[in-house]
């Protein structure tokens, strides 16, 4: 075991950049691990801060995100092994193995998050409830994790263009289209959630889904070369310095606000019971930093010429639509349970919710394990990899 | 084969709460779990403000919810018409709590409603979450039914106390409380209501006291717009009403 983390955490020169962010996030992976398995053994699910009335916390939201924006990369990814738009072909590995990062950190929180993750191996495919989303969201993310895991190892072998591989990307790209749309239905269909209740809802994820992954894709692009684009290699330095990028970046914004925008103006002209989350909602600073600052602010750099091509503005802007879906999520997950159901006058007409200290542990287990599986790739998986040939 | 429902006439019931009560004792439930509850509700304002209350165990929807949207099948519909859950396949996801309107159903692991917490001054053994001073006999339990203390990271919920309606002589149209040889079959709860404002029965039977009660008094189910079609039915008078919504309107 020492072997194998000397071998991964160990360098034999001075230190890249990959090993120090390795070096960090396994460090934040072991200390959040330990406190979240902690709190799991000595107090179980009882030092959560969900409840009966309010079940699904910050844990839920954070695997949402990650397997939301897993299916983002995956899209970006897809651009140029699926689609043929070559010129994406700079990040499409560097994509599709953080799409895998994305993915293995989500089912990490979930797993740490449900009672008996270990139990569901065996319950799910032997119980074939095939009526619940559920059921297909854990279907399709777990073939999506498989054809996604496959095309990387095909592409990693230098073997971008064969029928096998192309075949594999299309799989891994329609796998994660249905999984994601299973994973809307999974809030979508339940028609005594209001907030949640919407047929389009894996339409607006899809979106989301993409503007968190296009986020992701910059910050890390930029990540891998230490913020400096003069670091990186010519195609991508092409594409990091045309107005495409931050064009689509700036259209997806646009779309996110939009569908925000849409749907909190909805919930606050309706008065179905339910939707006075939205009045909540919107007295939460929080929600406003996420709004304002993290997509409103980003669509506007994103739009002007003078700011779009800077290097700190796209940063800056990923960093803040990644946080931004971050908290959008976070309310929705949490905002669609505050009402609570049957439970008489004298319950809280809202119910509070604040995350506990394991749930934190939880999701930053979660959001450290992404960053240590990114880490490793970076150091030994040459994620800046790209097609010599554009076939 | 029986379907088994349940008739509350909301013009008998006190809101006494001996059901809540009963269920607890009987099925052994912790403080805030309570399987079968009493709401209040506050309606008006000063000087004419009126306390409601409203009795609501689980609705042993017809068409629930709570099975279809279970990822395991670890809840499910008994032939006679109980919505159970099979403790032993339960993954702890809480997605059948989301999805169920009446807010009906409960987690194990919460934080403590009252302290100390009971849990941790009676210690769980073996499988249990814990180890009431008084319980019911080990017999009764039944993981795959939900019936008894329930494991850790479970979710539970009132059962109609199958362990008893399950053994009840088939072929039986009600289970009346007040016929010594039925009583051990019937539901706690409905054993206990002092007033006699529930009723229990086959639904199926049109010679049941259960679907005459509907049929006379035109037995009303909680939000059916939702289309869970429970198998608990409100029967109301003049003094009495079925709540239109969760009704938490109150002014704040």
């Amino acid at each position: 075991m020492s072997n194998i983390l000397q071998a991964v955490l160990g360098t034999s020169g001075k230190p890249t950049q990959a090993d120090t962010v390795l070096r960090y996030s396994f460090a934040g992976l072991v200390i959040t691990g330990v406190v979240a398995l902690g709190f799991l053994l000595l107090q179980g699910h009882s030092a959560f801060n969900s409840s009966s009335m309010l079940p699904w916390g910050l844990p839920i939201s954070t695997y949402l995100f990650l397997v939301l924006t897993a299916t983002g990369l995956t899209f970006v990814s897809s651009f140029s092994v699926v689609f043929g738009f070559t010129e994406f072909y700079p990040v499409a590995k560097r994509c599709a193995w953080l799409s895998i990062a994305a993915l293995i950190g989500g089912f990490t929180a979930l797993g740490l998050e449900i009672g008996h993750p270990i139990r569901m191996l065996w319950t799910l495919p032997t119980g074939m409830q095939y009526v619940s989303p559920m059921f297909w969201m854990g279907i399709f993310y777990t073939l999506y994790l498989i054809f996604v895991v496959l095309k990387f190892q095909r592409i990693h072998a230098g073997d971008w263009h064969s029928p096998t591989s192309k075949l594999l990307g299309v799989a891994a790209f329609t796998t994660v289209v249905i999984a994601h749309s299973t994973l809307g239905l999974v809030f979508g269909m339940m028609t005594m959630r209001p907030l949640w209740y919407d047929g389009m809802i894996s339409v607006n994820f899809l979106f989301m889904s993409a503007l968190s992954g296009a986020a992701l894709t910059v910050f890390f692009t930029y990540f891998a070369y230490g913020f400096k684009r003069e670091n990186m290699p010519k195609d991508l330095r092409t594409l990091a310095s045309e107005a495409a990028l931050p064009k689509i970046f700036a259209t997806l914004l646009g779309l996110g606000i939009m569908m925000v925008v849409d749907r909190t103006i909805t919930g606050l002209w309706s008065n179905l019971d339910g939707f006075q989350v939205y009045h909540e909602m919107l007295r939460s600073p929080l929600w406003h930093f996420a709004f304002w600052i993290g997509m409103v602010l980003p669509f506007i750099a994103m739009m002007t010429p003078s700011l779009q091509l800077q290097p700190k503005w796209q940063v800056a802007s990923a960093v803040l639509g990644s946080v931004a879906m971050f908290v959008i999520f976070y309310h929705y997950v949490v905002g669609g349970q505050r009402v609570p159901t049957f439970k008489g006058a004298w319950a809280p007409d809202l119910i509070a919710y604040t995350p506990s200290l394991a749930e934190w542990a939880i999701t930053l287990t979660g959001l450290f394990l992404m960053f240590t599986i990114y880490a490793v790739g970076e150091k030994f998986l040459n994620l800046a990899d790209a097609p010599t040939h554009k076939g | 084969m029986a379907k088994w429902g349940m008739v509350i006439d909301l013009e008998k019931c006190t809101g006494c709460q001996a059901c809540s009560i009963a269920c607890g004792m009987e099925n052994n439930r912790l403080p805030g779990e309570n399987w079968q509850d009493v709401l209040y509700y506050t309606e008006g304002e000063y000087p004419s403000a009126q306390l409601k209350w409203f009795p609501r165990p689980c609705m042993q929807c017809e068409n629930p919810s709570c099975v279809h949207v279970c990822p395991v099948k670890a809840t499910y519909k008994t032939e006679d018409g109980v919505v159970l859950i099979d403790w032993d396949r339960c993954i702890g996801c809480r997605y059948c709590i989301i999805a169920c309107p009446y807010g009906v159903r409960f987690f194990t692991d919460e934080r403590p409603l009252v302290q100390p917490d009971i849990k941790s001054v009676f210690k769980g053994v073996g499988e249990r979450s814990w180890n009431p001073p008084w319980k019911m006999p080990d017999s009764h339990e039944d993981m795959q039914r939900g019936v008894g203390i329930q494991p850790q990271s479970v979710v539970s919920k009132c059962t109609f106390c199958y362990h008893r309606i399950s053994k009840a002589p088939k072929g039986t149209p009600d289970l009346d409380p007040n016929n010594p040889a039925l009583r051990e079959f019937t539901p706690a709860c409905v054993v206990t209501c002092a007033p006699t404002a529930r009723y229990f029965g086959d639904l199926d039977n049109p010679e049941s006291e259960v679907s005459k009660l509907i049929a006379k008094k035109r037995g009303t189910r909680l939000l059916d717009h939702m289309g869970n079609k429970p198998q608990v039915y409100y029967v109301t008078g003049t003094s009495s009403s079925i709540p239109g919504s969760r009704a938490s309107r109150k002014k704040t």
